[in-house]
C-alpha cells in the first residue's frame, strides 16, 4: 500500500448536540470509525447484510445467561420477524426460557450480595440477576411429566436436541417465550451441549421413578447431520455469535463440515484469544480453519452482549424499516416434522 | 466445620427438599422418586427422613409464617 492509502478516511468526530435515535447513533459511531464504536457499526453493517442477502441463513449462536438478564423477548421477536434462521444456544439458555414460560421470574440483584445467606433462602444467583429455586423446581416437576408424554408419543424413538426444542416449544403456552415462537415460525433451534443444563439433570428426575411409562431418548448425535445439511443446501451462510463455547463451535464446525465457509460473521465476546479457547479466539483463526472464507465480511465486537447485541438490534431494525419482510432462504429447503 | 445433629426432624431439614412453594411448603424428590405427590408441608416429616447437609431457613421461615398465621 502507497503512504496516502492508509490516510484516506479522518475520524469524523460525534455531534451528540440533539436527540438522536439509536440508528442515528450507530452512524455517528461508523463516522467515528474507532476503537469499540467503529466495531459496532461495523457489526450492524454485516447484520443488515446479511438480512438483506437473499441467499444468506442467518445463523445465532448464544451462551451465556443473557436470557435471564433480558434477552428472552428480543431473541423471540427475531425469530418471529424471521431476522434470524437457526438458533444454536446452550442447554442452559432454554431452561432459563422454559423458566418463565412457566411462570417463573428472574430478579433484579447485585452481584454484592451474601452468597451463604442466598443459599439459605434457597437462592440462586447469576451475576446480578436471581432466580427463587422453586422456579427451577416447578419446572423441573412440569418437564418431568413432559418427558413422559414426549417419550410415550414417539415410542421410543431418540430425538436430536432440535426435535426435543420443538417439542417443549409445542407444549409452552407463553407467546414470550424462545421456544414457542420457534416452534410456531418453524425456526430450529439446536442445543449441541443440551445434557449440560437443567434439561439433562431433569432426565434423571423423570427416569429414575419408580412409576416411569417411558424414557424421553434424546441422541447428541442425531442434530449433526441436520445442522449440517442446512449449512450445506444454504447458498450462503452467516453466523452472529453473543459469547462464543459450544454454541460457536457448533455452527463454525458445521459451516466447515458442509464444506462451505461463513460469508458474514459478527462475534460479540469478551473472552480473550490467548487461552487458545474458542469463545475469544479470531475471526482471522476462524478463516485457517476453512470455517469462514477469507473474504467473508467480519467483525469481532469485545464488549457486553447486554448492551452490544440490543444496540445492534435496535439499529437493523430501523434501518431496515417498518417494510421490510424477509423469506428465509432455507425454507426452500427446511421443514420440521408437524 | 462439624455438622449440627440436632436439626428438627421437618422436611424443611431433610436432604431431600426443594424450595416450593416458600416457605410453607417443599418440593421431596424422594417422594417424587417413589411416584408419591412430592409437594408436602415443610414442617411435615416422614420415615425417609434424611439430615440436610448444610442447613437453610425453610424450617425456620415456615415456622414464622405458621406463628404468623395462627396469631391473624
Amino acid at each position: 500500500m502507497r503512504r496516502e492509502d492508509y490516510l484516506r478516511n479522518p475520524v469524523e468526530h460525534m455531534k451528540l448536540d440533539a436527540p438522536l435515535t439509536v440508528d442515528q447513533l450507530m452512524q455517528q459511531f461508523a463516522r467515528s470509525g474507532s476503537f469499540g464504536a467503529g466495531r459496532l457499526s461495523t457489526a450492524c453493517k454485516i447484520f443488515e447484510g446479511m438480512l438483506r442477502d437473499k441467499d444468506c441463513t442467518v445463523f445465532l449462536a448464544v451462551s451465556g445467561a443473557v436470557v435471564p438478564a433480558g434477552l428472552r423477548m428480543l431473541i423471540g421477536n427475531l425469530i418471529r420477524r424471521r431476522l434470524i434462521d437457526v438458533l444454536v444456544c446452550t442447554g442452559a439458555s432454554m431452561v432459563h426460557d422454559a423458566i418463565e414460560a412457566v411462570g417463573g421470574r428472574h430478579y433484579k440483584g447485585s452481584w454484592v450480595k451474601d452468597d451463604r445467606e442466598l443459599y439459605k433462602y434457597h437462592i440462586f444467583r447469576i451475576y446480578d440477576v436471581l432466580v427463587p429455586e422453586e422456579a427451577y423446581v416447578r419446572l423441573d416437576y412440569r418437564l418431568s411429566d413432559i418427558y413422559g408424554e414426549i417419550a410415550l408419543e414417539r415410542k421410543g424413538e431418540a430425538l436430536s436436541s432440535r426435535e426435543f426444542a420443538w417439542e417443549l416449544g409445542k407444549r409452552l403456552n407463553d407467546e414470550s417465550s424462545i421456544l414457542r415462537a420457534a416452534y410456531e415460525a418453524d425456526t430450529p433451534i439446536f442445543m449441541p451441549a443440551v445434557r449440560d443444563s437443567e434439561f439433562g439433570f431433569i432426565h434423571w428426575l423423570h427416569s429414575s421413578q419408580r412409576n416411569v411409562k417411558a424414557v424421553l431418548n434424546v441422541d447428541a448425535f442425531k442434530e449433526v447431520p441436520e445442522l449440517c445439511s442446512i449449512c450445506s443446501q444454504s447458498p450462503k451462510n452467516g453466523m452472529i455469535v453473543l459469547g462464543g463455547g459450544v454454541p460457536r463451535n457448533a455452527v463454525q464446525s458445521s459451516v466447515l463440515a458442509s464444506k462451505k465457509g461463513l460469508d458474514y460473521a459478527v462475534v460479540v465476546t469478551m473472552d480473550r484469544p490467548e487461552t487458545g479457547g474458542l469463545s475469544g479466539s479470531t475471526l482471522e483463526e476462524t478463516i485457517s480453519w476453512g470455517k469462514m472464507k477469507g473474504e467473508a465480511d467480519n467483525v469481532m465486537v469485545i464488549g457486553d452482549i447486554m448492551i452490544v447485541f440490543p444496540l445492534m438490534t435496535a439499529s437493523v431494525i430501523e434501518r431496515l424499516g417498518p417494510d421490510f419482510s424477509r423469506v428465509p432462504v432455507m425454507s426452500k429447503f427446511w421443514r420440521s416434522q408437524k | 466445620m462439624k455438622r449440627r445433629t440436632n436439626l428438627k426432624r421437618f422436611c424443611g431439614n431433610c436432604d431431600g427438599h426443594n424450595s416450593y412453594d416458600y416457605p410453607s411448603r417443599v418440593f421431596c424428590s424422594t417422594r417424587h422418586w417413589q411416584g408419591k405427590d412430592p409437594i408436602v408441608d415443610t414442617l411435615w416429616n416422614c420415615d425417609d427422613w434424611n439430615q440436610v447437609s448444610q442447613e437453610c431457613y425453610c424450617v425456620r421461615e415456615a415456622e414464622k409464617a405458621r406463628d404468623s398465621h395462627k396469631q391473624k
